[in-house]
């Protein structure tokens, strides 16, 4: 639902290759973080919705973000983990993106 | 009494009794007011996409540009003076790297300010068109109002500090013996209400029966909440 919106933006890619020019394939991954507020079956919806998840799978990341206050929903190169932190921030979600470590 | 939303014939129907349509409208009003995008969307759909590019750029407009636009956020003042519940509607997306975050938020806010308050409209006009206390909503609104009641309910939240599930039990809690005119008492049996109301839209959207979720809510039961669990998890 976003996937136009920061691939068109020539800001970000002038920014993007001064700040990673060290190791672009290392993976970048989105994150999605416990929060009191968002319902369990809503991000699992979310999930579901955003990535095309099944069930199963979306259930389970939700899971672990209730039980271990986090989980990894996605990884790839940086821009698409900023593109699916800005969706998932779009959602509600409290969702960060950052370097695989 | 209002009811659950429920699928009827490809649209999502719930039931919402004139005051509690009137609350609702207002708490989206004041969600809308806060999330406003500096640029209002115009009805042109290129202007639109240029603005939600992050030309517009606000607070850095009025200062000559930093090379790459890094310099320019990454002070720690910058956004100091910002509400904090525009941090939980639109907050830091990496932690631990200032910089990145500042530049991730001059790229995105503006367009997540714009979907926001676009998802607030579509759901404050699906609300307002109410016909004898039924709301309804079709395949594309359901989901931005599930997504408005999301940032409402994040406002609400942060308004009454809510920030922990610790502080989401203290507040269950506190709600035992709180005098029955305490604001926060009627802000928390509200923000229980939405928290049912979007339990049962998203339970609709995804196709599965209301398990555990009662599909009537009563008056009563705003006025007395500890003691009924209306069937929500939050994660």
């Amino acid at each position: 639902m976003t996937a136009a919106t920061l691939s068109l933006a020539p800001v970000e890619q002038e920014v993007t290759s001064t700040d990673e020019v060290v190791a672009p394939d290392v993976p970048w991954v989105t994150i999605v973080w416990n929060d009191p507020v968002n319902l369990m079956t809503y991000v699992t919806w979310v999930f579901e919705t955003y990535f095309g998840y099944a069930r199963a799978k979306a259930e389970k990341l939700m899971m672990d973000v209730h039980v271990k206050g986090r989980a990894v929903v996605s990884n790839g190169p940086r821009e698409s983990m900023e593109r699916d932190a800005e969706a998932l921030q779009g959602y509600g979600l409290w969702a960060t993106f950052e370097k695989d470590s | 009494m209002a009811r659950a939303f429920l699928r009827e014939q490809g649209l999502y129907v719930g039931l919402l009794e004139p005051n509690e349509r009137i609350v609702l409208q207002g708490l989206m009003q004041q969600t809308r007011l806060l999330l406003a995008p500096e640029i209002e969307p115009t009805g042109d759909a290129f202007d639109d996409l240029v603005a939600s590019m992050g030309l517009s750029l606000s607070a850095a407009d009025g200062r000559p540009a930093e090379p790459n636009g890094l310099e320019a956020e990454s002070g720690s003042s910058s956004f100091a003076d910002r509400d904090p519940a525009l941090d939980r509607l639109l907050p830091t997306a990496h932690r631990g790297d200032d910089q990145i975050a500042a530049e991730f938020r001059r790229l995105t806010e503006e367009s997540l300010r714009q979907r926001k308050s676009g998802n607030l409209d579509v759901a404050l006009q699906c609300v307002e068109r109410a016909v004898g206390d039924r709301v309804v909503l079709d395949e594309s609104q359901a989901p931005a109002f599930l997504m408005a009641l999301t940032d409402v309910r994040l406002l609400l939240g942060e308004r009454m500090g809510m920030r922990t599930e610790e502080d989401a039990e203290a507040l269950h809690a506190a709600m035992e013996d709180i005098d029955d005119d305490d604001p926060l008492g009627y802000a928390m049996a509200w923000y229980d209400f939405l928290t049912w109301l979007q339990e049962t839209l998203t339970q609709a959207l995804m196709g599965t029966d209301l398990r555990d979720v009662v599909t009537a809510y009563d008056d009563d039961d705003r006025e007395d909440l500890p003691g009924d669990d209306p069937g929500t998890d939050t994660v």
